[in-house]
C-alpha cells in the first residue's frame, strides 16, 4: 500500500475528495437525466443513457479502488461523518458490480420487455450513490440520508413496468411498508440521540464505553427500533413479508438489484452501527440479532421449498441468506464483519448471475416461470444450463465455489465467536435449501422438456450484456472458490476497519 | 524396481499425478468426438492405475507414519494446505480406487449411450475426489474432496440412472449432505479451538492430531458430528436406507464405485479421523458398546432383508450394510487382527461386490430387468457367466481360499479377543450371508428356465472376461496368499491399535504450514 | 523326517492340476470325453502312489512325532501366524489312504457311470477338487486350514449334488447341505475363536502342548470349546439335530454319494474329533454328548431306513445311523475304534452305493430304452435282479453282511469294538450302558433294513415290467471292477484291528498310539474281562443273524406291488417313511418364520415404514408442510403485513426490555 496520506475534512475541498466516487456517480446521473429528458422514448436513446450509466459506475469504480490503494485517512482528530476506510470500499465495490452487472442485464431486457423509460438508468445511479453513502457513513443522520436516496429510487424502479400490474402493486407494497419501516428507524435515531447526545457513532460508542452497564430503556428501544427499520430493508423476518410479493412483481434485473445491492447496502449499515457504534455493549442487541437470524433462515428456507416458481423461490433464497448475513452480524466480531463483506461479494456475484439467467427465462410468461419449464435446459443451451447449475451450487454452498468459502468463513467467525448454536441452525438450514436449489439443476439436467417448445417460447436469448454478466459471475464464483485467498484478505481488512483501534481520540468540537 | 522408482523420483510426484492426471483426462474427454470419449477415458484410467500400481513397492512397510507426503500452502491466512500423504490404511484404498475405475469403464462400454461425454468426465473428476479423500491430510482439503465427489456421483445417478434416479439421486446428495455439514462445523470448532489454545491456527491432520487434548470437553459432540457423517457413508444401521435406491437407480459403473469406493470412505473417515481425534469419546464404554451393538445389528439385518430382495441389485446393496457391518466391528476391536481385517474387508468388499455389481450389469444388458425371478437355468447357456458368479459369491458368502474368509475370520478372530458376546453374533452372519446368496444365484442360475429366451443368452463376450479377470484374479490371490497385503498394512494398523489402546493420539504425524496472520 | 514325506505336497497339488485341466475343457472342450477321464483318473491314481509312498515313509520311521511341512505364510497377523503347513500323522496317513484309495475306485467307477451325461469334464472337474479339499482337510496343520478343506469339501459337495441343477430340487437339495453345513461352521468358528483366546494359537501341536496349562480338565472352557466343535460335526457329520440334508444330498450322482456322502467327507466330524481327541478327553461331559448324540443318532436313522423305497434313501439313512456309532466309539474315548469304523464304513458303504449305482444305471438304461418315466430308484420297481446282475449282487451280499456285523466280516470287528467300548464305560456311569443298549438294537435293525433292502432288489419276483426287463443287464467292467476290490476290503477289513481275543490284535490301535495318547491321561482305564467280551461278541453275533433272519422270515417280496399302484403308508409305518416329519417341522418352523421376519417385519415394516418411510421421507415431507404453511401467511395483503410487522416490532421492544 502506499503510504497513508491525511484528509482534512473541515475543508470543503477534503469532503469533496472524501465523497469523490458518490460525487461522480450523482453528477453521471444528472448530466445522463438531461440526455433522457432530451430525447426521450426511444429505444437508441435509452442504450445510450444506459451505456453512459455504465462509463460513470466504471468511473465510480476506479475512484473506489484509488482510494482504496493510497490508503487515505481523516486528519482531523474529531469525529467525522464520512469514514475513509476499507469496508466502505469494499461495500463500495460490491454496490458498483451490482449497478453494473444490472445496467448489463437490463440493456438487453428493457427493449425486449418494451419499457421505453431511460430515467431507468439514473434512478439507478441515484439507488447506488445512496447505498454508497450508507457504507460510508460514520453517522446516524448521513446513514439516514443513504437509505433514504436509495429506497425511493427504488420504490419507482420497481414499479418501471408500468404496464403490469403486478410491477405496480409491488412498487406500492414496498413504498408504503418501506415508508412504515424508515419511521422506526428515523424514530429509533431520534430515541439514540436523546440518549447518548449524539448521533455519530463512535461518540455513541465513547458513550457506551463511558456509561458502561446502565443502558437506559430510550437506549434500548433506539437500537431495537434501528433494527427493525434495517432489518426491513435486508428482509429479515419477521420484516420480510414485502419481499416475496416485490420481487417477483418487480421487473427481472430490478429484482436481482434489489436482492443483491439493497441487501448489502442494509448490511453495511446494519453492522457499521451495531460493531462501530455499539460494538462494546453487545448485551443490548446480540441476542436480538440471534433471534432475528435464527428465524429468517428457518423461514426463508423452509418456505422456499414450497415454491414452485422460481423467482418467489430465489425471493426466498435471498431471505435465507439475508439470515446467514445475521449470524455474521450476531458475532459482534470484526471476523463477523470480515464474513460479511465476503459473503456479501459472493452473494452478489451468485444472485445476480441467477437473475440474469432468469431475465432471459422470463419473457411473456415471466410472472411464472416454474421449476419445471427450465426442464432439458441443458440440452438447448448447455452453457446457459452449467452457469445456472454453478449459481445453485454456489448458493447451496458447495466446495469449489464462493459460496462455501463464503459460508465456511462465517461458519468460523461464528464459532470464534462461541455462537455454536447459529453455526448448527445455519448447517442445518443449507440442507434443507439443497431440496429447493437441486430440482433447478435436476429440471435442467435430468428432465427433459415437459411440453415441447416451453424453451423456445421462452425465449433463452441472451443479449450480449446479459451473457457478459452470467458468464463473468459464473467464472468469478469458480475463481474465488478455488483462489479465495486475496478476496479474502481484501474482506478481512474490510472487516477489521470496523473497529478502528485505537479508537480515534476524541475532542468534542465546541459549538 | 524399488530402485527404479527412486531413480525417476517416483515418490515425490507420484500422488501429484495421481490427483491431476483424471482432471486433465476430464478436459480431454470433453473436447474429444462424443464415439471416442469412452476410449479416451478407458486410457486415462488405465494410465492411472499404471503409475499407482508402482506405491506397491515405493511404499516402505515397516513405516507406520505417512508416505509420499506433498505440502503446498494454499490458502495460507487460515492455515490451509494442500497437503496429502498415504499410509498403510490409505494405500490400498488408492490402489483399489485405481484399480476400479478402469474397470468401471469398461462396465460402462455398452450400458452408457447417451451424452458419453459428459459421462465418462465425470467419471474421471469422481476419481480425483476419491483419491484426494484418501490422501488428503488437512481437514480442509478432505472437506472439500469429501463434498466434491457427490456432486460427479448426483449426476451419474441422476442422468444415466433408472426409472426412479431424481428421488434417488436427491435422496443420496441430501442424505451426506446434512452429515458432511455438521461434520464441517466439528472440523471448524476443532480448528478454532486448537488455534485460540495454540496461537497456531492450522488444518493441518498432524497439528490437530496432536492437540486434540485441548477439544476434551467437547470430544462427545465433535465425535458425534464426525461419525455421523461417516456413519452415513459406511452405511451403518439405521443409516443406510440410502443405499439400496442409490444402488438400484445407478447405472452398473456407478453402483461399482459406490460399493467398491465410497462406501469405504465412511470407514476410512473413522479410521483416519473420527476415532483418532477423539478416543475418549470413541471408546467410552458407552458410546462403544453402541456402535458395535449397531455393527452386529447391521451385520445380521443387512443378511436377512438381502435374503428376501427380489431384485439382484438391492440384495446387494443390504449385502453391503452386512459386509460393512464387520468392518465396523474389526475396528472398534481394537486388536491388531480384526483391524486388518476391517482393511482386508474394504477391500475385498470393493472387489467382489464390485464384481457382483459388474454381473448383474451384464445380465441386465441382456435380458433388460434386475429381477431375480425373471433369470433361472441361465448356467446353461452362460456358463463361463455362472462359474464366475459362482466364485464371486462364495467370494462373499466368505469360503475359505478366498478373499472373503481371510478378512472375515480375522475380524471375528480379534473382535472375539475383546468382544466375545457381539463376535460371536456375528459369526451367525456366515450362515445368513450363505443363505441370501445361494438362494439367489440359485433363482439365477439354476433351476429351469422360466421361458425360452433365458435359454439363448449370449456367454461372457471377451470385453466382460477382460473386465472380470482382474476381479477375479484378486480373490484368489488375497484369499490364498495374503501376506503381502497384510504385511503392509500391518505396521500402520499395530502403530494404530498401539495409539488407540494407549487412549491418546500421539503427535508422530507431520505438521503443516500453520497461518501466520491468524483471524 | 524320512525323504518321502516331503513328497506330500505333490498329493495336494496332484488333484488341483486335474481340477484346473478338467475345469478348462469343460469350458472349451467338453466332448473329449478320453482326455477328460484320463486326466481326472490318471491324477488319482498318481496320488495313490505318492501317498502310498509318503504313508511307507511315515511307518518306516522310528520317531513318532508328527512331521510339520510348511509351505507359505498364510495369515501372519501380529502374534497370529497360520501357515499353509501339512501335518504328515499316523491318524492323517490312516485319511490318506482311505481318501485317495477309495477315491480312485470311485473316480474309475465313474467313467462308465457318467458316461452318457453332458457334463462329464465339469462332473470330472468337481470329483478332483473334492479329493484336493478332502486332503487339505485331514493334512492341516492348524484348525484354519483344516477349515479350509472342510468348507471346500462342503462347496464341492454343494456342487455335485446340485450337479443336474435344471432340477429345482437338486439344486434346492445343494443349497440345504451347504447352509446346514454353515449351521456347523459357525460352530466350528467359535471353537476356534476361543481356543486362540485361550492359547493364543491355533497349530494343532501348540494347541495340544499347551492345553494342559490352560484348560482345568472338565471346566467350562474346555467344554464349551469341545462343545462347539461338536457342533462342526453334527453338521459335516450329519448327527442330530443337523442330519436331515444327508438323505437330501442323495440327488447327486450315485458315485458321489459313496465318495463324498459316505466314504469320506461326512467322516470328516470323525476325523475332527479323533484328531483333537485330547481336547475332548479332557471334557467329559462333551464326550458324553458325542457318545448319546452318536448312539441315538444311529438308532434314529436305523428306523427311519426301515420304511424308505427310495434305495439310495435306505443307503442314506443307514450311512447317517453308522456316522452315529463312529461318534459313539469316539464319545467314548475309544478313538481308534472310531477310526476302526470309519475305515471298514469307507469300504462297505461306498460297495453298497456303488452297487446300487451300478443297480440304477441298469434301471435307467431299462426305462431309457422303453421310455417309460417310472423311479428307477425305489426297490418296488426292481425285485430279482440276481437274474440279469450277477456280480454286483454278490459284491452287495458281502457289503451287507460287512454292515449287519457278521462275524468274520469288516464290520462285525469294528461295531463290536464301539459297543464293547462303551460298554466298559459302563461300570463309571449307567448312561454307557444305555447307549451300549441303543447302539445294540440300532445293530439288530440295521441287519434287518440291509437284509430288506437286498431281498426286495435283488430276490424274489421282478417288478421293473414286460418290455424293460429285456434291457436289464450288468454292468460294463470298469463299474465292476472297483466293486470287486472293494469287496475284498468289506471282507478282510476287519484284519486291521482284531479284538483284543483274538491273535495280532489291535494293530491299527498301536498305528495311532501315538495320536490319542494325549489323551490316555484323561480317560478312566476301562478293561474289559475276556469272559466279557466274548459275551458280548456272541450277543452281536446273535442280533446280526436275527435280523438278517427276522427280515428273509417276515418281508414278503412276493406280496410287493409296484410304486405306481403301492397303497398308502399307515400307522407308525407312515410316521417312519415320512421321516418323522423332521423336514416338514424345520422347514415349518424355522424357515418359513425366518422369512417371514426378514419379509414382513423387517424389510417391509421396519426397513421400508419405520426408518424410510417414518424418518427419513417423514421428515422431509414435515418440512416441506411447514413451507407451505409458512406460504400460505405470504397472503398478498398489505394490511397483514403490517400485522405482522408490528407484531415483530412489539415483540423486539419486548425482548429488548426484558
Amino acid at each position: 500500500m502506499n503510504r497513508p496520506f491525511g484528509v482534512d475534512l473541515g475543508t470543503p475541498s477534503g469532503i469533496a475528495l472524501a465523497l469523490l466516487p458518490e460525487i461522480v456517480v450523482i453528477a453521471c446521473a444528472l448530466v445522463l437525466m438531461l440526455v433522457a429528458a432530451w430525447r426521450h422514448g426511444d429505444e437508441r436513446a435509452e442504450r445510450l443513457v444506459g451505456q453512459l450509466s455504465l462509463v460513470g459506475l466504471i468511473a465510480a469504480l476506479a475512484t473506489v479502488i484509488w482510494f482504496w490503494a493510497s490508503n487515505l485517512y481523516p486528519s482531523r482528530t474529531v469525529p467525522e461523518m464520512i469514514t475513509l476506510d476499507p469496508f466502505r470500499y469494499a461495500l463500495d465495490v460490491v454496490f458498483l458490480l451490482g449497478a453494473i452487472g444490472t445496467v448489463l442485464l437490463s440493456l438487453g431486457y428493457l427493449g425486449r420487455e418494451r419499457i421505453l423509460v431511460p430515467e431507468y438508468y439514473v434512478l439507478l445511479l441515484f439507488a447506488t450513490a445512496g447505498m454508497m453513502l450508507m457504507a460510508g457513513a460514520s453517522d446516524l443522520l448521513v446513514l439516514f440520508l443513504g437509505l433514504e436516496v436509495m429506497s425511493v429510487s427504488v420504490y419507482v424502479l420497481a414499479g418501471i413496468q408500468r404496464r403490469s400490474a403486478a410491477s405496480a402493486e409491488a412498487a406500492l407494497k414496498y413504498f408504503l411498508l418501506g415508508a412504515f419501516a424508515s419511521g422506526f428507524l428515523l424514530y429509533g435515531i431520534a430515541l439514540l440521540y436523546g440518549a447518548t447526545g449524539t448521533t455519530n457513532l463512535y461518540l455513541i460508542n465513547l458513550q457506551l464505553r463511558g456509561g458502561a452497564g446502565d443502558h437506559g430503556l430510550m437506549l434500548l428501544f433506539g437500537v431495537a427500533l434501528l433494527l427493525v427499520g434495517l432489518g426491513f430493508k435486508v428482509s429479515a423476518a419477521p420484516f420480510h413479508m414485502w419481499a416475496p410479493d416485490v420481487y417477483d412483481g418487480s421487473p427481472t434485473p430490478v429484482t436481482g438489484y434489489m436482492a443483491t445491492a439493497v441487501k448489502a447496502a442494509g448490511f453495511a449499515a446494519l453492522v457499521r452501527v451495531l460493531i462501530t457504534g455499539f460494538g462494546d455493549a453487545p448485551g443490548i442487541w446480540q441476542h436480538l440479532v440471534f433471534w432475528l437470524a435464527i428465524l429468517t433462515m428457518l423461514t426463508g428456507n423452509l418456505v422456499a421449498l414450497a415454491q414452485r416458481n422460481v423467482k418467489r423461490m430465489l425471493a426466498y433464497s435471498s431471505i435465507a441468506h439475508a439470515g446467514y448475513l445475521l449470524v455474521a452480524v450476531a458475532c459482534g466480531t470484526t471476523l463477523g464483519g470480515s464474513a460479511l463483506v465476503f459473503y456479501v461479494l459472493a452473494y452478489t456475484l451468485m444472485t445476480l448471475g441467477a437473475f440474469g439467467v432468469l431475465s432471459v427465462a422470463g419473457r411473456e410468461g415471466e410472472r411464472d416461470v416454474r421449476i419445471d419449464d427450465l426442464s432439458g435446459l441443458a440440452k438447448r443451451r448447455p452453457w446457459l444450463a452449467l452457469a445456472m447449475a454453478i449459481f445453485m451450487l454456489s448458493l447451496l454452498g458447495f466446495p469449489g465455489t464462493i459460496g462455501f468459502i463464503g459460508k465456511w468463513y462465517i461458519l468460523t467467525a461464528a464459532l470464534g465467536a462461541g455462537q455454536q448454536a447459529l453455526a448448527i441452525v445455519l448447517v442445518l438450514t443449507s440442507v434443507v435449501s439443497a431440496g429447493y436449489y437441486l430440482p433447478v439443476v435436476m429440471a435442467m439436467y435430468m428432465k427433459d422438456e415437459t411440453e415441447p417448445g416451453t424453451i423456445e417460447r421462452a425465449g433463452y436469448r441472451l443479449g450480449a450484456g446479459a451473457r457478459a454478466v452470467v458468464f463473468a459471475a459464473a467464472l468469478l464464483i469458480l475463481a474465488f472458490g478455488v483462489w479465495p485467498s486475496q478476496a479474502l484478505s481484501l474482506a478481512n481488512q474490510g472487516g477489521r476497519a470496523l473497529r478502528p483501534a485505537p479508537p480515534p481520540v476524541i475532542v468534542l468540537p465546541k459549538d | 524396481m524399488t530402485a527404479f522408482l527412486n531413480a525417476i523420483g517416483y515418490g515425490h510426484w507420484v500422488l501429484d499425478a495421481l490427483l491431476v492426471l483424471p482432471l486433465l483426462a476430464a478436459l480431454l474427454v470433453m473436447v474429444t468426438p462424443e464415439r471416442h470419449a469412452k476410449h479416451v477415458a478407458f486410457w486415462a484410467t488405465v494410465v492411472e492405475f499404471v503409475v499407482s500400481i508402482g506405491l506397491w513397492w515405493a511404499f516402505d512397510p515397516h513405516m507406520s507414519g505417512m508416505q509420499f507426503e506433498v505440502i503446498r500452502p494454499w490458502i495460507a491466512a487460515y492455515g490451509i494446505s494442500y497437503h496429502v500423504g498415504v499410509d498403510g490404511i490409505s494405500l490400498f484404498m488408492v490402489l483399489l480406487s485405481t484399480l476400479t475405475m478402469p474397470l468401471a469403464v469398461l462396465g460402462s462400454w455398452k450400458y452408457i449411450t447417451s451424452k458419453e461425454r459428459a459421462y465418462y468426465a465425470l467419471m474421471l473428476v469422481l476419481t480425483t475426489g476419491m483419491l484426494g479423500v484418501f490422501m488428503a491430510l488437512d481437514l480442509f482439503l478432505f472437506y472439500v474432496f469429501w463434498e466434491l465427489m457427490l456432486i460427479p456421483m448426483y449426476f451419474i445417478i441422476g442422468v444415466w440412472g433408472g426409472s426412479r434416479r431424481l428421488y434417488a439421486a436427491i435422496k443420496f446428495f441430501i442424505y451426506t449432505f446434512v452429515g458432511s455439514l455438521l461434520m464441517l462445523v466439528a472440523i471448524l470448532f476443532v480448528y478454532m479451538t486448537v488455534g485460540a489454545h495454540t496461537g497456531v491456527y492450522s488444518f493441518a491432520y498432524g497439528h490437530i492430531l496432536a492437540n486434540a487434548g485441548l477439544v476434551r470437553q467437547w470430544t462427545f459432540w465433535l465425535f458425534g458430528a464426525f461419525a455421523l457423517a461417516f456413519a452415513i457413508k459406511v452405511p451403518m444401521f439405521p443409516f443406510h436406507t440410502w443405499l439400496p435406491d442409490a444402488h438400484v437407480e445407478a447405472p452398473t459403473a456407478g453402483s461399482v464405485i459406490l460399493a467398491g469406493i465410497l462406501l469405504k470412505m465412511g470407514t476410512y473417515g473413522f479410521l483416519r479421523f473420527a476415532i483418532p481425534l477423539f478416543p475418549h469419546a470413541a471408546f467410552d464404554p458407552t458410546v462403544s458398546a453402541v456402535v458395535v451393538t449397531l455393527a452386529v445389528v447391521g451385520i445380521i439385518y443387512g443378511a436377512l432383508v438381502a435374503m428376501v430382495q427380489p431384485d439382484f441389485k438391492k440384495l446387494i446393496a443390504y449385502s453391503s450394510v452386512s459386509h460393512l457391518g464387520f468392518v465396523m466391528l474389526g475396528i472398534w476391536a481394537v486388536t491388531v487382527q480384526s483391524v486388518s481385517g476391517a482393511i482386508i474387508i474394504m477391500i475385498n468388499h470393493g472387489i467382489s461386490t464390485g464384481a457382483l455389481f459388474l454381473l448383474v450389469g451384464m445380465i441386465y444388458e441382456r435380458r433388460h430387468s434386475r429381477e431375480i425371478a425373471v433369470y433361472g437355468g441361465i448356467a446353461r447357456a452362460m456358463p463361463m457367466f455362472a462359474a464366475i458368479l459362482t466364485l464371486v459369491s462364495l467370494s462373499s458368502i466368505g469360503l475359505p481360499g478366498t478373499n472373503g474368509f481371510v478378512g472375515e475370520f480375522l475380524v471375528l478372530l480379534g473382535a472375539f479377543q475383546t468382544h466375545p458376546w457381539a463376535a460371536g453374533i456375528a459369526t451367525s452372519g456366515v450362515i445368513f450371508a450363505a443363505a441370501y446368496l445361494l438362494w439367489a444365484i440359485q433363482r439365477v442360475l439354476f433351476n429351469r428356465e422360466p421361458d425360452a429366451e433365458n435359454a439363448k443368452l449370449p456367454d461372457l463376450s471377451r470385453r466382460e472376461l477382460v473386465v472380470l479377470a482382474p476381479l477375479v484374479a484378486c480373490i484368489l490371490w488375497i484369499g490364498l496368499y495374503p501376506q503381502p497385503i497384510l504385511h503392509r498394512i500391518e505396521a500402520t494398523t499395530s502403530g494404530w491399535v498401539a495409539q488407540m489402546r494407549h487412549g491418546m493420539p500421539d503427535a508422530g504425524l507431520a505438521h503443516g504450514p500453520a497461518g501466520e496472520d491468524a483471524p | 523326517m524320512p525323504p518321502s514325506v516331503g513328497w506330500i505336497w505333490l498329493v495336494v497339488l496332484l488333484p488341483f492340476a486335474g481340477f484346473v485341466a478338467n475345469g478348462l475343457l469343460s469350458f472349451l472342450k467338453p466332448s473329449a470325453k478320453r482326455a477328460v477321464s484320463t486326466i481326472g483318473v490318471g491324477v488319482l491314481v498318481a496320488t495313490f502312489v505318492v501317498a502310498v509312498v509318503v504313508v511307507l515313509g511315515v511307518a518306516r520311521d522310528p520317531n513318532d512325532a508328527p512331521y510339520l511341512i510348511h509351505l507359505w505364510n498364510w495369515l501372519p497377523v501380529g502374534d497370529l501366524n497360520i501357515g499353509v503347513t501339512f501335518q504328515v500323522d499316523q491318524l492323517s496317513s490312516v485319511m490318506l489312504m482311505v481318501i485317495t484309495g477309495v477315491g480312485t475306485l470311485i473316480h474309475i467307477f465313474s467313467i462308465g457311470y457318467m458316461r452318457e451325461d453332458d457334463g462329464y469334464a465339469r462332473y470330472f472337474a468337481y470329483l478332483n477338487l473334492f479329493i484336493f479339499f478332502m486332503l487339505i482337510l485331514v493334512l492341516g496343520a492348524s484348525f484354519p486350514l483344516l477349515f479350509v478343506g472342510w468348507e471346500g469339501v462342503g462347496l464341492c459337495s454343494y456342487l455335485l449334488i446340485g450337479f443336474w441343477y435344471t432340477e429345482k430340487a437338486n439344486a434346492d437339495a445343494g443349497k440345504k447341505a451347504f447352509i446346514m453345513n454353515r449351521i456347523g461352521d459357525f460352530g466350528f468358528l467359535i471353537a476356534m475363536f476361543m481356543i486362540y483366546r485361550a492359547t493364543g494359537t491355533l497349530n494343532f501341536t501348540e494347541v495340544f502342548s499347551a492345553a494342559p496349562q490352560v484348560f482345568q480338565v472338565a471346566g467350562p472352557a474346555i467344554t464349551a470349546i469341545t462343545l462347539f466343535l461338536f457342533l462342526g460335526c453334527t453338521g459335516k457329520s450329519a448327527q442330530i439335530p443337523l442330519y436331515t440334508w444327508l438323505p437330501d444330498a442323495m440327488a447327486g450322482p450315485t458315485p458321489v454319494s459313496a465318495l463324498i456322502h459316505a466314504a469320506t467327507m461326512v467322516t470328516a466330524g470323525v476325523y475332527l474329533v479323533a484328531r483333537t481327541n485330547m481336547l475332548f478327553a479332557m471334557a467329559p461331559v462333551s464326550s458324553a454328548v458325542v457318545a448319546t448324540v452318536g448312539a441315538v443318532t444311529a438308532l434314529w436313522a436305523a428306523s427311519i431306513a426301515l420304511k424308505q423305497w427310495d434305495i439310495k434313501k435306505v443307503l442314506a439313512y443307514s450311512t447317517v445311523s453308522q456316522l452315529g456309532y463312529m461318534f459313539l466309539g469316539v464319545g467314548v474315548g475309544a478313538y481308534a475304534s472310531g477310526v476302526f469304523h470309519l475305515v471298514t464304513h469307507a469300504f462297505f458303504k461306498a460297495l453298497l452305493f456303488l452297487g446300487s449305482g451300478s443297480v440304477i444305471h441298469a434301471m435307467h438304461k431299462a426305462y431309457h430304452h422303453t421310455h417309460r418315466h417310472d423311479d428307477a430308484q425305489d426297490m418296488r420297481n426292481m425285485g430279482g435282479l440276481r437274474h440279469w446282475m450277477p456280480w454286483t449282487t454278490g459284491v452287495m451280499w458281502v457289503a451287507t453282511l460287512a454292515i449287519a456285523g457278521v462275524p468274520g466280516f469288516s464290520g462285525f470287528f469294528s461295531k463290536d469294538e464301539i459297543l464293547a467300548a462303551a460298554f466298559a464305560r459302563g461300570q463309571e456311569h449307567w448312561l454307557f450302558y444305555l447307549l451300549w443298549v441303543l447302539g445294540t438294537v440300532a445293530a439288530f435293525l440295521t441287519a434287518f433294513y440291509m437284509a430288506r433292502l437286498m431281498l426286495y432288489t435283488f430276490h424274489g419276483p421282478n417288478r421293473t415290467g414286460e418290455a424293460e426287463r429285456e434291457h436289464l443287464h450288468e454292468a460294463p467292467w470298469v463299474m465292476t471292477g472297483p466293486l470287486l476290490v472293494l469287496a475284498a476290503g468289506s471282507a478282510i477289513g476287519g484284519l486291521l484291528n482284531l479284538p483284543e481275543v483274538l491273535p495280532g490284535a489291535g494293530w491299527l490301535e498301536h498305528w495311532l498310539a501315538p495320536v490319542t495318547s494325549g489323551s490316555g491321561l484323561y480317560l478312566p482305564e476301562a478293561a474289559l474281562a475276556h469272559g466279557t467280551e466274548w459275551t458280548l461278541l456272541l450277543v452281536a453275533t446273535l442280533l446280526a443273524l436275527g435280523g438278517l433272519y427276522a427280515a428273509w422270515h417276515f418281508l414278503k417280496p412276493e406280496a410287493l406291488t409296484t410304486a405306481a399302484e403301492a397303497p398308502a403308508e399307515t400307522g407308525f409305518g407312515l410316521v417312519l417313511n415320512r421321516k418323522y416329519y423332521i423336514d416338514e417341522i424345520y422347514q415349518g418352523v424355522i424357515v418359513r418364520s425366518l422369512v417371514w421376519l426378514s419379509d414382513r417385519l423387517l424389510w417391509r415394516t421396519v426397513d421400508k415404514g419405520v426408518i424410510d418411510g417414518a424418518a427419513v421421507n417423514g421428515s422431509a415431507w414435515a418440512l416441506r408442510g411447514l413451507g407451505w404453511v409458512g406460504s400460505l401467511l405470504e397472503s398478498g395483503a398489505v394490511g397483514w403485513y403490517v400485522v405482522v410487522f408490528v407484531t415483530g416490532v412489539l415483540g423486539l421492544l419486548y425482548f429488548v426490555a426484558r
